[in-house]
């Protein structure tokens, strides 16, 4: 048994449990069981401001909140109402969750596969769950980080370190099912937050370091049987598989890691998903060829899995510059033409703009000063003019990472974290080992020369808006709301509040540890604007001082 | 470490040496107690688990509590130990020798039975299986802790002890709406719940009228005339095959 109680006593518990056989007796006013969300709540995204049931708030990504409580003009009165203690860290990482709410229940994971639920009022938790993680993990031992739940009715679901997907009621936090994606042992594991669509959840798999093979699967929320796998590595014969040495064994090998969360158009029945590096990270001589469908983004058909078209940003990745971003979907007007497209700030320090039904590139705009390409020919490739050989180049860790950013319509702008850096790569015949991994190199990072920003793009040329910078390279994600706000993280621990127009930053608050990987979420409760952030070991709500 | 210490954590050297348990009770009052309490069953204030629990855990091994102990647990209070291999194979055998232990022979009903007794009865507020309630425990492997006896006691008399998180509570709002529900987590100014709706929720005591603990648990007793003890033993059947 894997439950912990949050408060009382285990022992006692378990000691003196209560054989119940319970009839609702005497009691008069029994409230109806609630539940849960159904998908087509889900699909309403933002409309219910009492809820966050997904990721970003809704399939599309662009983490913009209509919420409009808190303004420009009142959110230096903002404050902390509360904080939570998650009593587990991840040193060297961060606590990367977005935590889901319905019916005033915060629903939250947290580093080393523990979760809760927790009164969004207090702060107070209902329960508490626990992993018990074996202690030979691989990958997971070195990221153990987790980015939320996906919930459907009673049930929420959990991906683990041990690279297995949990169902849990979210009532209790106890076990309901609980499959394995791949073996831990081979260098897998299992970080992001499911998505979940209409009768399906959808989760991707960790471990591109490792010498594994990448995949997005699919599962029947119910059961947690497996409906489809996309392998994100073609096998051989397999198309995509001449993008890389005719060798079953390299293919095997290949990487392309699905880590990140991904969107989805419902219209278009259409999941889109980022992919990882090859592998080994840095040899790319093992495997010469564009080596598809690493560094690409996916368009799958929600129901098969099957691919419908890709786009890949980097072709034959030799930087660790994996393609793990959310995808952020919006309609946006293209020379005088409303096009439906999927936007991606990329590591490799591209802003791109493609469109969704099509794959079609539209844009594709450096968004930092990477020396590695500036432009894109005609086929959408990058023109490499320094693959390394004339000067540092942005490190592994990329020009962005893969902590929201943000697209505010109204604005037609694009938030995103970027990050400047300066490393060199130098590559290395790597040895294959089961569960070790093989990046094949090592990099020296410059660190003094590097900075972070957060930008605002104009999704129609790429051209930076404003700016504001942070003295380190920051991981921090990026929300807005529909009041004129950005809400960001940086790497010194702040937690801040910026004119989405102009820039300016107009609030901050020490959390006092750095914001990594995670993004603000915001909600109502009780006729307050309620603003969440993940930080160190602690999750702070954020709200105006009560009228 | 040597090939032969990561072979010594896979094979428990005192699996089948009587005196093991013993000289690891010994070691553990001395080492472990503090922390895990003198009959192992855990400090909530410091959250040293249950280790008479230890068997129900997914995937546990002997070679998993070795390794546990070998290693401590990163990020929490239990430290590394470098005891001695054999040393660390008496608490192991020590540990096993206080497991919880429930009834271990299947009850001798009618499971069939029991399950639709179970789904009458039963099944509105406890989990059991794939099926069932939240409002009362989960009583999926129930029958490996518990006694059969003590089970049947709990039917007819749940009051007699009602685990921490089942007190029930009634509160009374602001306009006079009564929410009951069981007991989750409280401190000085707020409480949340599990109401008879199976649905957590928050409160702040300053918000509430009255906060009434009432000395009964939710769960009704079962007078014979309502549940035979064949009945429950049916119970009890279907609940035994869901281990």
């Amino acid at each position: 048994m894997q439950h912990i109680e949050c408060t009382n006593s285990m022992n006692v518990y378990l000691r003196i449990i209560v054989l119940g056989i319970f009839s609702v007796f005497s009691l008069s006013s029994t409230p109806q069981e609630k539940t849960g969300p159904s998908y087509a709540d889900i699909l309403q995204g933002f409309n219910d401001p009492a809820r966050w049931l997904t990721y970003s708030g809704d399939y599309s990504g662009k983490r913009h909140s209509p919420l409009a409580q808190i303004t420009p003009a009142n959110v230096k009165q903002l404050r902390p109402i509360w904080t939570f203690q998650t009593g587990t860290t991840t040193r060297g990482r961060g606590f990367e969750t977005t935590p889901l709410v319905d019916d005033g229940v915060l629903y939250v994971t947290g580093s080393n596969n523990y979760a809760w639920a927790i009164d969004a009022r207090t702060g107070r938790a209902f329960w508490r769950y626990r992993r018990n993680l074996p202690s030979d993990l691989t990958y997971g031992a070195s990221a153990p980080v987790n980015r939320g739940f996906g919930m459907l009715g009673n049930s929420l679901y959990m991906v683990t370190l041990d690279a297995h997907l949990l169902s849990l009621d979210r009532r209790t936090g106890d076990v309901l099912w609980d499959v394995v994606l791949a073996d831990y042992h081979i260098g897998y594991a299992a970080t992001l937050a499911p998505l979940v669509i209409d009768g399906k959840v959808i989760v991707g798999i960790s471990g591109g370091e490792y010498a594994t093979r990448g995949f997005i699967d699919a599962y029947d929320p119910a059961t947690g049987t497996r409906i489809w796998r996309f392998n994100t590595i073609p096998g051989p014969g397999e198309p995509g598989s001449e993008t890389w040495p005719n060798d079953a064994e390299i293919l095997a090998r290949g990487g392309g890691g699905t880590w990140m969360n991904g969107s989805y158009d419902p219209e278009l029945d259409l999941i889109y998903w980022g992919i990882g590096n090859p592998n080994p990270d840095y040899f790319g001589e093992l495997r010469p060829g564009d080596n598809l469908y690493s560094n690409s983004i996916v368009a799958l058909e929600a129901g098969t899995g099957n691919l419908r078209w890709h786009y890949q940003f980097t072709p034959h990745d030799i930087n660790d510059w994996d393609s793990n971003h959310m995808p952020v979907l919006a309609e946006i007007q293209w020379q005088g033409q409303l096009r439906r497209v999927v936007m991606v700030a990329n590591r490799n320090g591209f802003f791109y703009v493609l469109d969704r039904v099509s794959g079609e590139l539209l844009l594709g705009k450096p968004f930092t000063a990477t020396s590695w390409a500036r432009e894109l020919d005609e086929d959408g490739r990058p023109i490499v003019l320094n693959d390394g050989s004339k000067g540092c180049l942005p490190d592994p860790w990329g020009s962005t990472n893969f902590m929201p950013p943000s697209f505010y319509p109204e604005l037609g702008l694009f938030f995103v974290t970027a990050r400047e850096t300066c490393a060199t790569f130098v590559p290395e015949e790597p040895q294959y080992e089961l569960g070790r991994a093989s990046f094949g190199g090592v990099v020296f990072i410059d660190s003094e020369q590097g900075f972070g920003a957060l930008r605002a793009l104009d999704v129609r040329t790429g051209e930076l808006r404003w700016e504001f910078t942070y003295p380190s390279p920051t991981f921090g994600g990026v929300m807005t709301t529909a009041s004129g706000l950005v809400f960001a993280g940086d790497h010194a621990g702040n937690f801040m509040a910026f004119d989405a127009v102009t820039g300016e930053n107009l609030w901050h608050y020490q959390t006092g540890s750095r914001i990594w990987g995670a993004a603000a979420m915001t909600h109502m409760l009780d006729g307050r604007q309620h603003v969440l952030i993940a930080a160190g070991t602690t999750l702070t709500a954020f709200a105006l001082p009560e009228p | 470490m040597g090939t032969g210490s990561v072979l010594a954590q896979q094979v428990n050297l005192l699996e089948f040496d009587p005196r093991a348990a013993r000289t690891g009770g010994v070691l553990f009052r001395a080492q472990c107690a503090t922390c895990h309490g003198a009959d192992g069953q855990g400090i909530d204030a410091i959250e040293a688990p249950d280790l008479t629990l230890l068997a129900m855990q997914d995937g546990i091994t002997d070679g998993r509590v070795f390794q546990t102990i070998r290693e401590g647990v990163p990020g929490s209070i239990m430290p590394p130990h470098d005891f001695p291999d054999l040393q660390i194979w008496t608490l192991v055998a020590y540990l096993k020798s206080i497991a919880a232990v429930g009834s271990a022979e299947p009850p001798g009903g009618n499971a069939q039975l029991g399950r639709e007794l179970f789904l009458t009865n039963c099944a509105s507020c406890h989990y059991a299986g794939d099926i069932g309630g939240r409002l009362g425990p989960d009583l999926s492997n129930i029958s490996a802790r518990r006694s059969q006896q003590a089970l049947i006691n709990s039917v007819r008399d749940p009051n007699a002890t009602i685990g921490q998180r089942y007190h029930t509570v009634t509160l009374v709002l602001r306009g006079n709406q009564r929410i009951q529900g069981t007991i989750k987590n409280e401190d000085a100014f707020s409480i949340q719940v599990m109401d008879t709706g199976q649905q957590l929720r928050g409160f702040v005591k300053a918000e509430l009228t009255e906060l009434i603990r009432e000395p009964d648990s939710l769960m009704p007793s079962f007078s014979r005339s309502a549940l035979s003890d064949e009945d429950i033993v049916d119970i009890l059947s279907f609940l035994h095959a869901q281990l």
